[in-house]
């Protein structure tokens, strides 16, 4: 194969070339960086390129598989992780220029995860100031590589642009309340938060401490499960990390979807925030699980739509009371959303994050109730495909002080449930449309299931997008 | 319930700390009062009868 080609395989390929040994990581390394000197100045997905460790750690991967030592399907595959992980000896801003010239002196764990699975960190990726808005960037805004006149999603915004963009061959974000599964929906890629306390936290910037999670942004459902089952399991840095056994997440991969019971969330489906094309996109792909076997019907989950209030509470709060001493002493240093929102944080009330998670504890449980009845809960990630980039425009009133209310990700991270994205099709405009699906705690193999059947069904997964 | 005005704004401001003037004065009214108005619409049966969602215990 020509090296010029290997970026456009799926990880999960590129592995197996690797393992047969028809694919050397160096090649496939530099085939990447090749690609990110060449493209990224027009996605802008990555704050720092980690060339010369990713030649080294390439060649390293070279070596113990030419010698017999193959660690698995991350062996030897390039790999992008956001900005918001501490990498030992590079700098990691958390997008901010707070910490323009921060440079830890150890890898979060999800970051020395990967290096011990074998995989090849290629660099950091651009994102939202701290993760904790969808829009504000500040070093430059990613442009999503199906029009280059859109926006990513956020806030794991570089990862979704070099993932689609074949930057890398899978990459890492960060959702706290959406941020991995809104930029896969937008940028027509997989994007998996999986279950909180399956993956460590330990070096990854702080959101909501409840609710961050680190997953995988990838091409294809393989990809997604080969990512995640590297960077999951016990990590004794996270008090709350969980000590249960990872299972290989491929064996979950194939076969029809019989006996499954697949509840629609009707209050999402219905929502004004859903465009016409969007719900289209979506409907068909519910049907499409109805005939793979699936046994399809509606639910109502009666707060659902009441997720994006309580969830924006807590994501004003908690960070704003973890990055006191910034907000007092350089808050000119920040971004104009994520300087409104800390100072947001800041003053609400303390009834008001009180209410916030009393009402998540009812949310919870009415998730919880729903799937003691069903395997899944489907709907749209988004009610909208990718919208044009704007500037991050002053707050006039209260009307416009909430921008993404069509965001339908936060009633999963409330939950504590994992749910993934996955391409369905496409909006009006010609840009992805997400599928989202969530399960009960620890249930990761039942939505890669679902996931891959889907996936494998359709061909959303195959389509190149144009500007890359 | 009513909205908080400028001066309120400032005043809480300063309870913890820090001073706020314009142009963010003004948009953190809009962006606290729209959250406050928000939560406040928000009474679901049973919710004075349920705890915080509490720590999430590691598994035994």
């Amino acid at each position: 194969m020509n090296k010029s080609e290997l970026p456009f395989l799926s990880a999960g390929d590129l592995s197996r070339l690797i393992q047969s040994k028809e694919v050397s990581p160096v090649e496939a390394t530099e085939a990447y960086l090749d690609r990110i000197e060449s493209l990224d100045h027009r996605f802008h997905s990555y704050l720092t390129i980690m060339r010369e460790q990713a030649l080294a750690d390439a060649g390293q991967a070279e070596q113990d598989i030419a010698s017999g030592q193959h660690r698995g399907p991350m062996h030897g595959v390039p790999v992008a992780v956001k900005d918001q992980f501490w990498s030992k000896g590079v700098r990691s801003t958390g997008g901010s220029r707070i910490l323009a010239d921060f440079v830890p002196d150890e890898d979060a764990t999800v970051i020395a995860k990967l290096r011990k699975a074998g995989a090849v960190v290629l660099g950091k990726t651009n994102m939202t100031e701290f993760a904790i808005t969808g829009f504000s960037h500040r070093y430059s805004t990613p442009r999503n590589p199906w029009d280059i006149d859109t926006y990513t999603g956020g806030s794991s915004s570089g990862s979704g642009a070099a993932t689609a963009a074949y930057l890398c061959a899978t990459s890492l974000g960060e959702d706290t309340g959406g941020s991995i599964r809104f930029p896969a929906a937008w940028c027509g890629l997989v994007g998996i938060r999986p279950s909180w306390g399956l993956v460590s936290r330990y070096g990854v910037m702080q959101g909501v401490w409840s609710m961050d999670t680190v997953g995988p942004i990838s091409r294809t459902v393989e990809d997604a499960a080969i990512t995640l089952g590297a960077i999951a399991g016990h990590d004794s840095k996270d008090l709350y990390s969980s000590t249960e056994p990872v299972p290989d997440y491929r064996q979950s991969l194939g076969g029809d979807l019989n006996g499954l019971k697949i509840g629609v969330i009707t209050e999402f489906m219905e929502s004004d925030l859903v465009e016409p094309a969007v719900r289209q996109s979506v409907s068909n792909a519910i049907a499409t699980l109805g005939e793979l076997g699936a046994t399809v019907e509606e639910v109502s989950i009666p707060l659902s739509m009441d997720a994006g209030v309580a969830s924006a509470v807590l994501l004003a709060v908690e960070p704003a009371l973890a990055q006191q001493d910034w907000i007092k002493d350089r808050i000119q240093d920040y971004g104009h959303d994520v300087r409104i929102l800390l100072l947001t944080g800041s003053l609400l009330p303390a009834q008001a994050y009180y209410k916030a998670q009393k009402l998540r504890t009812l949310l919870r449980q009415q998730v919880l109730d729903s799937l003691e009845k069903y395997d899944v809960l489907v709907l749209p990630t988004s009610g909208r495909g990718a919208q044009p980039r704007e500037e991050d425009p002053p707050i006039t009133s209260k009307e416009t002080a909430g921008r993404l209310a069509f965001l339908f990700t936060r009633i999963f991270n409330l939950a504590s449930c994992p749910a993934i994205s996955v391409p369905c099709g496409f909006d009006d405009r010609n840009m992805p449309v997400g599928l989202q699906i969530g399960a009960r705690p620890r249930a990761e193999e039942t939505i890669f299931k679902v996931a891959h059947a889907y996936e494998q069904a359709t061909s959303w997964h195959t389509m190149r997008p144009p500007g890359a | 319930m009513a909205d908080l005005n400028k001066d309120e704004i400032r005043a809480m401001g300063k309870a913890v700390g820090l001073d706020i003037q314009d142009p963010e004065l003004t948009e953190v009214m809009y962006s606290l009062n729209a959250l406050l108005e928000s939560l406040d619409a928000i009474n679901p049966p049973g919710l004075n009868d349920v705890e915080p969602l509490p720590i999430i215990l590691p598994p035994a």
